[in-house]
């Protein structure tokens, strides 16, 4: 039995969800998607133990100053990763706020945080990542390099199916 | 009382081990017997007690044993006050009818205009005749028959999440230079599909609450039909006709008619919707029909244009025909007026027949053995009256015969036991060697060479030997008194009496006249 599943990708503007995503995914959409529609949509297929998952993966345009992030997009979803750059530490904040959207707006629901440019590791300005609370999963993940990715995605996917 | 002084110690010693809890096993009991505060007591719990049963994994149970409850509730509510239940569904019924009332005066309006389009053409015969045969409903043979849409791929989505829970493609058309729809990844097209509607839905403010409802690209269109729970979407080649949409409504309806619990409860698990995909499959409409109908409408068209084609080439092959047959009877009619011997008086042609009528020499050509053979005689009718032809080639054999008849017919009479000729026969000698003389010379014309043959007869009486002797005289004398009148005596040939004949036995003497006789016979040869 295939399960199917939604998952959302959010964070600030430029912290690498589309790069994170491009690393783990077989079919990608243009990457054009993300800046008319908002979203943009791919699909990669896991397995979790030995259940096949399918991940439809949506990668929701980077919030800043101007654009709000479309919680419309996680309708359905049954989990999300949020993304920060380590190498911005407001990045982290916006992480915060834009969990805590979700869950008042959506619900609970699974999820992980993604400290992404871990090959920039020097650069960071986030030095330790403040317990925010309980089921909070956190990883350092590279994009760039491949590092933490698979390891993210695959804690979420079981996390999807606890 | 005895058991008085008995029990109180020990309902001392109860006080003092269990008072504290008696109060509150009392105060438990009161509150259990007392049923204002049982309700009280539920009610305190019985909101968290139905969303801890709903939550995290629907129970149906609970909904099940609510529905009658509900729908009685309902029926009560709408009995005691209809108005109550009226305002609270309006807003929600009063848009949905609009809708449904935009949607199907769009749908008469296509329709109208379609009818008024194909009422007249060819086609539209061509369906309605159809729609007979088959018994089928004229609109669905149109629907059917209307080449200029295909369904060629289909999905059921997941309202909530905008996951992919069934998905149909049309087969590849035989004939590969037809082109073939081909999208990205089927759950990624059903995914972004979503999310298109809710950045449509997003950027416009009127349209919340909304749904997409087509989506257009060039000649590929996106027909969209919505249920509470699911969306059926079927990308479309070509103009999609009007009812398209509600074949898909209609599924979409069923479908979730038959799997409401499944789309309700949906965590990521499709093949609960496996056995929805006859559904998908019957809004594959024009599978395989554009090629088939390319078929049908080249047979329907070869049918329309081709039969009359065919009827014109076929009068006009006709009338080419008979135009050549009756010129081939002309001809011949021709031919057989230059035909010695034949003389055409009527020639004209009625019906599928020929008819010739006229003179004929009885000794001229037969006309059916004139007859080409590409005019078949069974069509030649002939009427000829007999005439006799003064052209040489038949008169002169006609001469010919006749003296050679009459001579023939000649016959010297003797007298008994006498080879003379008698006197009064010279008359009838003169006659019959100018006669000869005639006949040589017709003979000669004719590129004949005549001989006579003359044969001495006799009565029976008198001996077998002398009666031999007398037939040859008597033919002796007849042929010697010829040569004197000039007929050349090579042609002459004279010859006893001819056995093969039977032998004269008259008694009578009038007739034994007619066996004392020398007769003769000519004898042609080229």
């Amino acid at each position: 039995m295939t399960l199917k599943k939604k998952i959302c990708m959010v964070g600030q503007f430029a912290v690498g969800k589309t790069s994170l995503v491009r690393r783990f995914v077989d079919q990608i959409y243009d990457d054009r998607y993300l800046a008319t529609v908002g979203v943009k949509i791919d699909r990669k297929d896991i397995s979790v133990g030995s259940s096949p998952l399918i991940l439809m993966l949506w990668d929701l345009a980077g919030e800043d100053d101007l654009e709000q992030l479309k919680v419309s997009h996680l309708r359905g979803a049954s989990g999300y990763i949020v993304v920060a750059d380590g190498c911005r530490a407001a990045s982290l904040a916006k992480a915060f706020e834009l969990q805590k959207r979700i869950a008042e707006q959506v619900g609970e629901l699974p999820f992980v945080l993604a400290l992404n440019k871990a090959d920039l590791r020097e650069q960071w300005e986030i030095q330790a990542v403040p317990a925010s609370g309980p089921g909070w999963t956190v990883f350092e993940t590279s994009a760039k390099t491949g590092a933490g990715v698979q390891e993210m995605f695959a804690a979420l996917a079981e996390k999807l199916l606890a | 009382m005895p058991t008085d002084g008995r029990d109180q110690p020990l309902a001392e010693l109860r006080a003092i081990l269990l008072g504290p809890d008696r109060a509150a096993w009392e105060a438990m009991r009161q509150r259990l017997d007392n049923p204002a505060r049982r309700a009280e007591d539920v009610a305190g719990v019985l909101a968290d007690a139905v969303r801890l049963r709903s939550r995290p994994h629907p129970d149906v149970t609970l909904r099940r044993a609510l529905q009658p409850l509900l729908e009685e509730a309902l029926q009560l509510s709408v009995q005691s006050n209809p108005r109550m239940l009226a305002e609270a569904l309006f807003p929600i019924f009063g848009k949905a009818i609009r809708r449904a009332i935009t949607a199907e005066l769009d749908a008469l309006l296509q329709s109208v205009s379609q009818t008024l389009e194909q009422s007249f053409s060819w086609r539209s015969l061509e369906w309605r005749w159809e729609a007979l045969r088959t018994g089928k409903p004229y609109a669905e043979i149109v629907v059917l028959r209307s080449l200029l849409y295909r369904v060629e791929q289909v999905f059921l989505i997941h309202r909530g999440t905008g996951l992919l829970l069934q998905h149909a493609s049309a087969k590849a058309l035989p004939g590969a230079n037809e082109k073939q729809l081909e999208t990205r990844d089927p759950d990624m097209v059903s995914s972004m599909l979503t999310a298109i509607q809710d950045f449509v839905r997003d950027s416009v403010k009127e349209a919340e609450g909304e749904n997409l409802e087509t989506v257009r690209l060039g000649e590929i269109s996106v027909v969209l039909a919505y249920g509470p729970d699911a969306i059926l979407a079927g990308f479309v080649r070509g103009v999609a006709p009007s009812g398209l949409n509600r074949v898909f409504q209609e599924n979409l309806d069923a479908i979730e008619q038959k799997t409401a619990e499944a789309l309700h409860s949906f965590s990521g698990d499709t093949s609960e919707f496996a056995s929805c995909r006859p559904r998908l499959e019957a809004c594959l409409l024009g599978q395989g029909r554009q090629d088939q109908g390319a078929s049908r409408s080249w047979s329907a068209r070869a049918l329309l244009f081709g039969l009359p084609a065919i009827l014109i080439l076929a009068l006009i092959g006709w009338w080419i025909y008979s135009a050549a047959l009756e010129r081939r009877w002309t001809d011949y009619a021709h031919r057989l007026e230059s035909e010695p011997g034949i003389v055409i008086t009527h020639a004209e042609k009625r019906g599928s027949r020929f008819y010739i009528s006229g003179l004929r020499d009885p000794m001229a050509a037969d006309p059916a053995a004139l007859l080409p053979a590409n005019l078949p005689s069974a069509q030649a009718d002939f009427h000829w009256e007999p005439y006799d032809s003064v052209a040489p080639q038949f008169a002169l054999p006609r001469e010919f015969a006749s003296l050679k008849r009459e001579l023939e017919r000649r016959a010297f009479r003797f007298m008994t036991g006498s080879a003379e000729i008698p006197p009064e026969q010279n008359f009838l000698l003169e006659d019959v060697g100018a006669q000869i003389l005639s006949l040589i010379q017709a003979g000669a014309a004719l590129g004949q060479s005549v001989r006579i043959e003359v044969r001495g007869n006799h009565d029976p009486a008198g001996t077998e030997e002398f009666n031999a002797m007398l037939s040859r005289a008597r033919a002796e004398n007849v042929r010697s008194a010829l040569i004197k009148l000039s007929v050349p005596a090579d042609r002459l040939m004279a010859l006893p009496e001819d056995r093969a004949r039977e032998t004269c036995s008259a008694v009578e003497e009038q007739e034994r006249m007619f066996c004392r006789s020398a007769s003769l016979r000519v004898i042609e040869a080229p």
